[in-house]
């Protein structure tokens, strides 16, 4: 059986918020579950989480925004990884995300939301089956 | 307690009643063990009374930290202060919106006293609006406040019988405190009222946001001088101001356990006291000022309670034996209350649920030397700001267990039960241990820097996940009935909230315009002339910046120029990776 590439992970905390109990959690949760993760730390920028996100050459960017500046950070992740000609990366984010801004969020191109209450598992599960890189 | 013959033969019924009645009872159901306790005397043979509890309001303060609770229960309508206090947390927006929704909130709903201000990120990061970090959080978490025209704005909203003199005020901020306080000292002397007659508490507690909280700025060295510059000063010339708010709140939320909350919580107000007194201030001077904000619960409604009781004698013990005070105010855990609020256990799915935990955690404050009251919004898990109609419930929660319950008849009436008093009893040792360990390490500043509690935080957060994940922790509508017959209750949230949405969407570009404006208007050769000011003050560890703070202010610098200066000398903190 062929070696299989583990999946590279970055967890981002985009803008100023300084709640990352879930970041931390979700970072050793899904090295629990065989994947590798960085996990960048606060006050990240758009611009520091794609850097890094090319740098480390990821498979998925999670971001957590709890501060309600989600509308504008997490697309401007997004924007931001296609300026750089990054098309395959799988973009993902929780935090407190009003359900209204779900479907905002989705259109820009964020993969998926996750909120409170949901499991490492499940997490983990959609990434397995929705990475686009190979 | 009890005489030593009586207790044998409680242990010898206690056998029989275990071989007898008990198994009998769990056969039937075919268990062997029984998943209840029972406490009795026995568990309790060295209690002394005098000891461990005393009375209210009297050292060890076990019991309360008041004789009754007439201190906690305000004359309007004797609702808990703490339920007016935390629903009133409040400000969104440009000074301008949130000065309006004070007045609104006072014309409308009849709310009176000061402001309880809560700022947006940029602000309590020490970054202007037209920063490049603040882009997309201009006046979303709370206000926004650039310069002291902001403040001049917002304290719009308290003048006459609710000018600075007749009011407290509230402020959550920390790294950037000694400049949002510089401008309400500036704001007073403009009305020219003296700084003796302000009363208020800032927060201040720099050494969480290191260990929990995120909003921090500079290193732990430089940002401990300036709590001492806010304790000294406050001391001297503003003797009715509380210089912080020391918090195991945001600890806990952020994952720590219950005792990991008390016990790191208490070392770093051990830390905050060793300031004042390195200062040379005389303990039971400072020692008045104090504060504490309320704890973070849990669910585990008797070890909370416990944990609780256990707080408040470990601290008095601190601070009468260690730190040598003596008057018995400076002995009291002044502020924290009962168990605390249970933000971090509300849920998202079926939020209705979130009132039947604050119901059971308003009843545990009962229990632990507070009144009851209705904790937090049930809406707090779905967005920013809680709606009116959860604000009421938790208001009538609060009412009902008081009034209806009647559980503000009686003060801390777990005291002497054989169950709760061996609780506290098992959190007191766990909690020394705890302080224990991080004086080992060299104190609260020391643990920071090594990143012990960042650590240890993260790893009861994973593990808080884990229970959850297998099913051992269990979170209703959550992990567990959750199944198709179950019922997905939602709620209407129909009452506008005074929060305007189009102010707060509009409030960025808003406050870019205010804050050119300003630098337009203002004299910048002045500015530049108390920056330079600023930045030698700084290099001098010995002197206090609050003065030259208060001459950046006056001529209209911003927070974030204040701050970059003090960046410039001090650094910026590095915040310890948890997950290397």
């Amino acid at each position: 059986m062929a070696d299989e590439r583990r999946i590279r992970v970055l967890m981002a905390k985009p803008g100023l918020d300084g709640h990352d109990r879930g970041a931390r959690v979700l970072t050793l949760g899904l090295r629990d579950e065989g994947m590798e993760v960085i996990y960048t730390g606060l006050r990240q920028t758009p611009e520091k989480i794609v850097q890094a996100a090319i740098q480390e050459d990821v498979d998925v960017v999670g971001l957590s925004c709890l501060s309600g500046a989600h509308r504008y950070l997490f697309p401007e992740v997004v924007e931001q990884l296609k300026a750089n000609g990054v098309e395959d990366m799988l973009v993902i984010g929780g935090g407190i995300i009003p359900k209204e801004d779900i479907a905002f969020l989705e259109e820009k191109g964020v993969g998926a939301i996750f909120g409170p209450g949901t499991s490492i598992k499940e997490i983990a599960s959609y990434i397995r089956e929705n990475t686009k890189r190979k | 307690m009890f005489d030593k013959d009586r207790i044998e033969e409680i242990e010898r019924k206690r056998k029989e009643w275990e071989e007898g009645t008990l198994k009998k009872s769990l056969e039937r159901f075919g268990l062997k063990e029984s998943p209840t306790k029972f406490y009795t005397p026995t568990d309790l043979r060295d209690f002394d009374f005098l000891d461990k509890v005393g009375f209210p309001g009297e050292y060890p303060f076990t019991a309360a930290e008041y004789p009754s609770l007439v201190p906690e229960l305000r004359v309007r309508g004797g609702v808990s202060s703490l339920l007016v206090r935390a629903s009133s947390y409040s400000g969104y927006g440009t000074a301008e919106d949130t000065r309006d929704y004070y007045n609104y909130m006072r014309s409308a709903y009849g709310r009176r006293g000061g402001p309880n201000i809560a700022f947006d990120l940029p602000t309590q990061c020490g970054y202007d609006s037209d920063s490049t970090m603040a882009r997309g959080e201009v006046g979303k978490t709370g206000v926004s406040v650039d310069t002291l025209r902001d403040f001049e704005l917002l304290y719009e909203a308290f003048v006459g019988d609710h000018d600075l003199d007749k009011i407290a005020s509230n402020f959550t901020i920390n790294a950037p405190c000694n400049v949002i306080l510089a401008m309400y000292f500036t704001l007073a002397e403009k009305r020219g009222i003296p700084l003796d007659k302000l009363r208020g508490t800032p927060q201040n507690d720099i050494l969480k946001e290191f260990a929990a909280r995120g909003t921090y700025v500079f290193p732990p060295k430089p940002s401990m001088r300036m709590v001492r510059d806010t304790i000294t000063y406050c001391t001297e010339h503003v003797l009715s101001m509380n210089p912080i708010s020391i918090c195991g709140y945001h600890i806990r939320e952020a994952g720590a356990t219950p005792v990991q909350m008390v016990g790191f919580t208490l070392s770093n107000a051990i830390a905050y006291v060793q300031l004042g007194i390195d200062a040379g201030l005389d303990v039971d001077t400072f020692m008045r000022r104090f504060t504490f904000l309320v704890w973070s619960t849990g669910m585990d409604f008797f070890k909370e309670i416990a944990r609780a009781r256990a707080g408040r004698r470990i601290w008095a013990k601190i601070m009468k034996e260690r730190f040598g005070a003596k008057n018995p105010r400076s002995w009291m855990l002044r502020g924290a209350g009962g168990m605390g609020i249970p933000t971090h256990t509300l849920t998202a799915q079926r939020p209705l649920n979130n009132i039947a935990r604050c119901v059971v955690t308003g009843i545990g404050n009962a229990m632990s030397g507070a009144p009851p009251f209705g904790g937090v919004p049930y809406d707090e898990p779905m967005g920013l700001g809680h709606s009116l109609e959860a604000q009421q419930l938790s208001l009538d929660a609060g009412r009902i267990m008081q009034f209806e319950a009647k559980l503000a008849d009686v003060i801390d009436p777990f005291a002497g039960s054989y169950y709760v008093e061996s609780l506290t009893d098992e959190a007191e040792e766990q909690i020394w241990g705890i302080i224990n360990k991080i004086d080992a390490m060299g104190g609260a500043v020391d643990a920071i820097e090594k990143g012990y509690m960042q650590r240890e935080i993260a790893r009861s957060a994973y593990q808080y996940q884990k229970e959850v994940e297998t099913g051992e922790r269990v979170i209703v509508g959550v992990n567990r009935f959750t199944g198709e017959q179950e019922l997905e209750v939602l709620t209407s949230r129909l009452v506008e909230h005074p929060y305007d949405p189009k102010k707060r969407a509009e409030a960025e570009e808003k406050q870019l315009k205010s804050l050119a404006q300003v630098k337009k208007e203002r004299d910048d050769g002045q500015v530049q002339a108390t920056l330079r000011r600023l930045r030698e003050e700084a290099k001098d560890e010995g002197g206090n910046l609050i003065p030259p703070i208060m001459e950046a202010v006056k001529a209209y610098a911003t927070i974030g120029e204040i701050c970059n200066v003090l960046r410039e000398v001090f650094g910026e903190y590095e915040a310890y990776n948890v997950t290397a």
